[in-house]
């Protein structure tokens, strides 16, 4: 079982405001793995996992999480798959009304019924495992961004559950919580067998530890593979993204028209954006 | 020309009834999100969490509440004194006071006062729950935020406002008595026993609740609604707060005549 599919996106179309973000994205994510799925940013990373959390409903095509179509759940049953995914939010997300403890202590709390006493070993032991166990009673808004995104995995993780999604976990870090966090993503991930989506475009942190790739552009999929494998694609827009250049098929200007006419006053009603 | 202004025209109607559709869809979203959340009844866990926001909800806007009622009820004498001793009436004084804040401003005043005192910061809140993705986040570890955020707040606003009108109308009497009594020399047996001769609890005591609470339901309605539905931008939680404010006083004007109508208006 431990190399079948967790999650399989067939043919997901999704717009919003008109614009269509998806046109027939497929991608199939194996159990037990870390798969990640990158593209530049505006392509719709984030809106992905959220149609895979079943927050947004897609307009076209189904995703199957476990064999179960996410979308045509029942609210009730779609909580009860909730429970076994954790997610990362990109901000961390923690309730604000709550000190860290009991951020971590939440799901236990409302999906449990275990004492108290248990609760705190719980908490405490991934309040350890990342590192924070001494700052069980801050509150969020003493925490620093990388802290608030440590406490926010530990919550992630508390009721251990079977998939996980990373929205952005790098965007924001400085370097040392950078690598604590990549390093934690990795452990958990191996400790817990866990399933884990990193949804980033910080193309270094997540090469080294995805097992597989999927790279987003204009609503598809341009590439997937390993991480050696899309390293040495011949795409240009594939190792435009890959090797962080400027310009190339994605332009570094925004579409605007010819620059002498703006400049010279052709049409002076015209207003662009470059850069 | 002709074409133009036909032209004109058609699109103005179109926007009208895209206008129009939008309003509805809105009432519909409204409604759907307030069936879901009041199955919330609070209960165990629920409970501390509808105390905790009776707190934040009622108990803070106590203060302003009652000040207001207080200062209401010592202008409304003053202002009835002036009038009512020129027909030498001045011993129905009490009466006068008592009518006006029980049938009329005290739940008026009051759901004004709430909605924005309590009313914005219900708004406030809950939309920077959702800018911060905090509501996401609950919605992902598997608990609905409708009944863990929006329902204790709606149930406290329920319950709070109804007890703060009780407030600002005893207090308002209360401040009528001062100036009428104490300051003007009103007798203080024709004050009291004028009031208890002419308010009957159910017309006017029972009406005046009854008002309160509809005011209730609407003010703590709109509010949790504008935050939940809003854009999660620091603009949009701006304008969701002033929406509140503005829709909620609005309403509670608007359906402050009807009910008026149909109490005492004979409809």
């Amino acid at each position: 079982m431990t190399n079948s599919a967790f999650i399989e996106v067939e043919d997901l179309h999704f717009s919003r405001g008109g614009r269509a973000i998806f046109r027939g994205v497929n991608l199939t994510i194996p159990r037990g793995r870390i798969t990640a799925i990158m593209g530049p940013s505006g392509t719709g990373k984030t809106t992905l996992l959220k149609l895979i959390g079943g927050q947004l409903t897609p307009d076209k095509g189904r995703v199957l999480i476990d064999g179960q179509d996410v979308h045509r759940l029942s609210r009730k049953a779609l909580f009860a798959l909730r429970r076994r995914m954790g997610m990362l939010f990109q901000s961390g997300a923690l309730f604000s009304d709550l000190d860290v403890f009991e951020n971590v202590a939440f799901p236990l709390r409302v999906h449990t019924d275990l004492p108290d006493a248990m609760i705190r070993d719980i908490v405490l032991l991934k309040l350890q495992a990342v590192g924070l166990r001494g700052a069980h009673a801050l509150t969020s808004a003493e925490l620093s961004g990388g802290m608030a995104r440590r406490v926010a995995l530990a919550r992630a993780v508390v009721l251990d559950p079977e998939l996980i999604l990373y929205d952005e976990p790098f965007v924001g870090q400085d370097p040392i919580a950078m690598g604590v966090l990549v390093q934690l993503i990795k452990r958990l991930s191996e400790a817990m067998a866990l399933t884990s989506v990193v949804v980033s475009h910080d193309i270094k942190e997540t090469m080294s530890i995805a097992d597989y790739l999927y790279l987003i552009a204009d609503g598809e999929i341009v590439a997937h593979g390993t991480p050696a494998s899309l390293d040495t694609h011949e795409d240009p827009r594939v190792s435009q993204f890959m090797h962080g250049e400027p310009d190339g098929p994605v332009p570094f200007h925004y579409p605007a028209p010819p620059f002498y006419r703006d400049i010279l006053g052709a049409d002076p009603t015209t207003t662009t954006r470059t850069g | 020309m002709f074409l133009r202004l036909f032209s004109r025209l058609v699109a103005s109607i179109v926007r009208l009834g895209r206008r129009g559709c939008s309003v509805i869809e809105a009432l519909g979203r409204a409604s759907i999100f307030v069936a879901r959340s009041v199955v919330g009844v609070p209960s165990g866990e629920g409970l501390r969490l509808w105390l905790r926001q009776m707190h934040f909800v009622g108990v803070l806007s106590l203060a302003i509440v009652l000040v207001s009622g207080l200062f209401i009820g010592m202008v409304l004498a003053l202002q009835g004194y002036t009038i009512l001793i020129d027909f030498g009436a001045e011993q129905a004084l009490g009466q006068m006071v008592s009518l006006s804040l029980l049938r009329e401003l005290a739940p008026v005043v009051a759901a004004l006062l709430f909605a924005g005192r309590a009313g914005s910061a219900l708004t406030a809140e809950i939309g920077l729950m959702k800018a911060t993705e905090q509501l996401t986040s609950m919605e992902m570890i598997g608990v609905d935020p409708l009944r863990r955020v929006v329902a204790p707040r709606l149930w406290a606003g329920f319950v709070s406002l109804p007890l703060l009108t009780i407030g600002f109308s005893v207090v308002g009497i209360w401040g009528g008595y001062l100036v009428g009594v104490q300051w003007l020399g009103v007798s203080e047996g024709s004050y009291w026993s004028n009031m208890q001769s002419s308010v009957a609890f159910f017309a006017d005591v029972g009406n005046g609740m009854i008002k309160s609470l509809v005011f209730a339901l609407v003010v703590t309605w709109i509010a949790v609604f504008q935050g939940y539905d809003l854009i999660p931008t620091s603009e949009g939680i701006s304008r969701a707060t002033t929406r509140t404010v503005v829709y909620s006083s609005l309403a509670v004007l608007g359906l402050d005549f009807v009910l008026t109508a149909v109490m005492f208006g004979g409809l």
